[in-house]
């Protein structure tokens, strides 16, 4: 069987791209807030939908799209930190507390937007592709790889250079010192979680105008975002990075393996979760020892 | 429709998920575990009941070896995670739900795909009565309930229970006082699982038909709310939770035929499913019934202590 | 020929590029209340969390009654009769006092799952006889009338009581206390270690103590270590040490040693 590696590794590029947006927020959150939050899918999906209304009916375009839907769903994150998760770790909950609410919060989201806007699947508008040599390339995706390298280039120049950035290393590695030093932790976190909800709009409206817009966009690509968690070491973003592309080019290579065999390429879920048993198995930590911190 | 059989089938389901939200008391409420995958084991359960059951197996073994596939899945799962903090363990648990539907979506040959399993039921009842069928499948539910629900009184209220309480409450004490944390956790793990999966074969045999799109997480989390309703630690509490919630969710069902709402009611309802989770939370967060404290033979010496006490001061 | 009871060789252990414990070598030879006193910093924790099994040292090995016990889990080391009461008390807050003393027991049938199924005359029976014992503790800490109350409703000297009960609930051969009489009042400070002296009297049990009440410490312990930076740098009878001139500049001779 003739194998079109360029595809694959480009295909890796995107895939991978995707999963970061979608998976920074969550491992971010997670690191801070100290548990998993499973409602991050249903900011992806919630980031489909707004995205998708914004470039399609009210055609105003995909860059008018990614800015709106980041800004509105990163205040839902962050309404959701202040609003449910923060209170109840305030009165003492305990982690499975705040994972058992983090799942109540993406039933409400994911059936709100299933009231508001239908269980039928949307799609946008198909995008042009062209190719160069053997690579098939849809402009979409060009969109996407673009989003991907500025956004992490500037939350890497944020966390380096900006006084905000240095916050969320500082109250990540250290929360008890940051506060004592004057942090002002809960704007902190609150900011990071404004953050990581934006970024896993952006991450839908790709999801969403890849595949299609309905109210699972998010909770389908769940593992892999969770893979990408685990893998690069949960609260580590460089980590993050890293592992978003591993695990992009292991579904890729995956899928190619699975044609090979004879196998159903729906069982590309599987290579996430072997990814994280694995992970869990042998170095928990994931890839965070090869980063430093955040 | 006949309403008493409307009333006996909610009777059956209310059984069968009584015993789904008693696995989950035994894992989360005195254990600790927070499985959040609990919809894969009763994946695995009816599964295994439909297949084996298709090819002519006798129920009880059916229901037996449901329980024992389902025993070791759980046992395979808590594996990567049992020196790990609960998080982790919850995050495999669901990701677990996840693969293994879409295995079985997958996987015509055995499990026939998204086409669906149809499955015989228990005792064979063709040609009865829908009233009687009904019936039948209360006494082997309930027949079920009663021993899952003497199986999990008696650990809670055991040496055993004792243990695992201690556990939930202190890790690092309880390793400290010898209690092998990730043993207890993988052997509670199993046993939830088995339960769950009783009532997945229970219920593959009563609706006689299973396909994948029945297993989808909202059932994990409608069992969470049974149990953080009724009360975490109380096994009458899970009881009382599945009731409550099931007799909702038929109401529910009842109301949308006859109310004219402006949201559809099933999104409404998961809706009111996730605000009734964090009221729980923020208000009441051990639900409705208190924890069950333990009673054994211990509470002898205290009495007469007391009384010694006593008759020293008199 | 007295049996060694603890041995520790040589063990470091290092956090950040700083040695909390610098080679120790400790060896506690048969029965007795031994001591271990020292400035904050100086890595009594440390070592205590060494031997329990919480931290892994760098070098070196600990042997508890000349099996080695490196790198064991907690829960085996329990098992081999080390047994530890924590300085700050780990109550397990839900269950009542007495069920918080019953977890500390050892070998009992009913902590398997089969056992506590199936084989209830065999373990309510233990139940009844491990309660006793439990009471008798419980008495002896004056702890006995609030068997029955949650253990997250006790004062904070109370929760330092039960810890010290549940580690002699466990029926150790070596019970290590950091700190008994750390947060209370003076007089229960001293009921404390009149009740661990009476215990050593009268069961043979023995304690490895850390304590910042040097004055109650050396009127009742046989023998002390001292640490500093890591190290032992004295050891003998309480006695002899308070005449040591060295023992002194451990606490308050040089100018870098903050406070003790």
């Amino acid at each position: 069987m003739a194998v079109n590696w360029a595809q694959v590794l480009f295909n890796s590029a995107v895939t991978g791209s995707l999963y970061l947006l979608g998976a920074v927020g969550l491992t971010l959150t997670y690191g801070l807030s100290q548990f998993p939050n499973f409602a991050h899918a249903e900011y992806i999906t919630l980031g489909a939908f707004i995205g998708y209304f914004i470039a399609g009916p009210l055609g105003l375009g995909l860059p008018a799209a990614l800015v709106i839907a980041f800004l509105c769903t990163g205040i839902v994150g962050a309404i959701c930190y202040r609003g449910i998760f923060q209170p109840l770790a305030k009165r003492g909950a305990s982690i499975i507390h705040l994972m058992v609410a983090s799942i109540a919060v993406s039933f409400i989201l994911r059936y709100s937007i299933g009231a508001i806007w239908g269980w039928n699947p949307l799609y946008f508008k198909s995008w042009p592709s062209f190719q160069i040599g053997s690579l098939r390339i849809v402009g979409l995706w060009l969109w996407l790889l673009a989003a991907a390298v500025v956004l992490a280039l500037a939350l890497h120049f944020a966390l380096v250079n900006t006084r905000i950035g240095k916050a969320i290393r500082a109250t990540s590695s250290n929360p008890g010192l940051a506060l004592a030093s004057g942090i002002h932790t809960e704007s902190v976190v609150t900011m990071t979680w404004f953050v990581g909800a934006g970024l896993a709009a952006v991450a839908g409206i790709f999801r969403g105008a890849d595949t299609q817009v309905w109210p699972t966009t998010g909770w389908d690509i769940i593992l892999p975002i969770f893979a990408v968690a685990v893998l690069g070491g949960i609260g580590n973003f460089y980590g993050s990075i890293a592992a978003a592309f591993i695990i992009g080019l292991a579904e890729n290579l995956g899928v190619v393996a699975l044609l090979a065999l004879g196998l159903s390429t729906e069982y590309r879920l599987a290579i996430a979760f072997i990814i994280i048993i694995v992970t869990l198995i042998f170095r928990p930590r994931g890839l965070a020892m090869l980063f430093r911190r955040a | 429709m006949d309403p008493l059989i409307y009333v006996l089938d909610l009777v059956v389901f209310i059984g069968i998920y009584s015993i789904f939200s008693l696995s989950l008391n035994v894992e989360f409420g005195f254990a600790g575990i927070a499985n959040f995958g609990k919809v894969a084991f009763f994946l695995v359960g009816a599964y295994t009941y439909a297949v084996l059951s298709n090819l002519g197996v006798s129920f009880y073994v059916c229901l037996i070896a449901s329980a024992c596939a389902a025993a070791l899945v759980g046992f395979l799962v808590s594996l990567p995670t049992l020196k790990l903090r609960e998080d982790y363990l919850a995050i495999v648990v669901l990701t677990t739900g996840e693969i293994l539907r879409q295995i079985v979506k997958v996987e015509r040959g055995i499990a026939g795909g998204v086409w669906g399993l149809a499955v015989s039921p228990a005792i064979n009842t063709v040609g009865l009565p829908p009233r009687i069928v009904s019936l039948v499948n209360i006494a082997l539910v309930y027949g079920c309930l009663v021993i899952c629900f003497a199986v999990a009184q008696r650990l809670a209220n055991s040496p055993y229970g004792r243990v695992i309480r201690a556990l939930r409450e202190d890790e690092v004490a309880a390793e400290a006082l010898g209690k092998n944390r990730a043993k207890y956790r993988a052997q509670v793990l199993a046993l939830g699982s088995a339960m769950t999966a009783i009532a997945g074969g229970l219920y593959a045999q009563y609706i006689q038909f299973i396909d994948p799109y029945m297993f989808m997480p909202i059932i994990t989390f409608t069992v969470w709310i049974m149990v953080l309703v009724g009360g975490p630690g109380n096994n009458w509490g899970a009881l009382l939770g599945a009731g409550l919630i099931e007799v909702f969710d038929r109401g529910a069902n009842i109301i949308k035929d006859y109310v004219k709402l402006p949201i559809d009611p099933s999104n409404l309802q998961y809706i009111i499913y996730g605000v009734l989770i964090l009221l729980v939370l923020f208000f009441r967060p051990q639900g409705l019934l208190k924890e069950t404290p333990l009673k054994t033979r211990a509470l002898e010496s205290v009495e007469r202590g007391r009384d010694t006490a006593q008759d020293n001061a008199s | 020929m007295e049996e060694t009871l603890l041995k520790i060789t040589r063990v470091r252990k290092h956090f950040g590029g700083v040695f909390a414990v610098d080679g120790v070598d400790l060896h506690i030879k048969g029965g007795g209340i031994w001591g271990l006193v020292g400035p904050n910093g100086s890595g009594k924790s440390t070592l205590f969390s060494i031997v329990l099994g919480h931290h892994h040292a760098d070098d070196g090995t600990v042997h508890f009654q000349n099996d080695c016990i490196d790198g064991l889990p907690p829960h085996e080391i329990y098992a081999k009769g080390l047994v530890n009461a924590f300085q700050v008390p780990r109550p397990f807050q839900r269950l009542t006092v007495l069920d918080n003393m019953l977890v500390a027991a050892r070998g009992h049938g009913g902590d398997r799952m089969l056992t506590s199924l199936f084989l209830t005359r065999g373990w309510q029976k233990q139940e009844a006889e491990l309660a006793d014992e439990a009471m008798d503790i419980l008495r002896l800490v004056e702890l006995d009338r609030l068997a029955r109350s949650p253990a997250g409703e006790l004062s904070g000297g109370q929760r330092k009581l039960l810890e010290i009960a549940r580690g002699l609930m466990a029926s150790p051969k070596l019970l290590m206390l950091d700190e008994p009489a750390a947060g209370v009042n003076p007089i229960l400070g001293r009921k404390i270690f009149e009740k661990i002296e009476k215990l050593w009297q009268q069961t043979g049990l023995s304690f490895l103590i850390i304590e910042h009440r040097l004055d109650l410490l050396f009127d009742f312990a046989q023998w002390v270590f001292v640490m500093d930076k890591g190290k032992i740098v004295i050891e003998g009878k309480p006695q002899d040490i308070e005449k040591d001139p060295a023992f002194y500049r451990v606490y308050i001779g040089d100018a870098d040693v903050a406070d003790s």
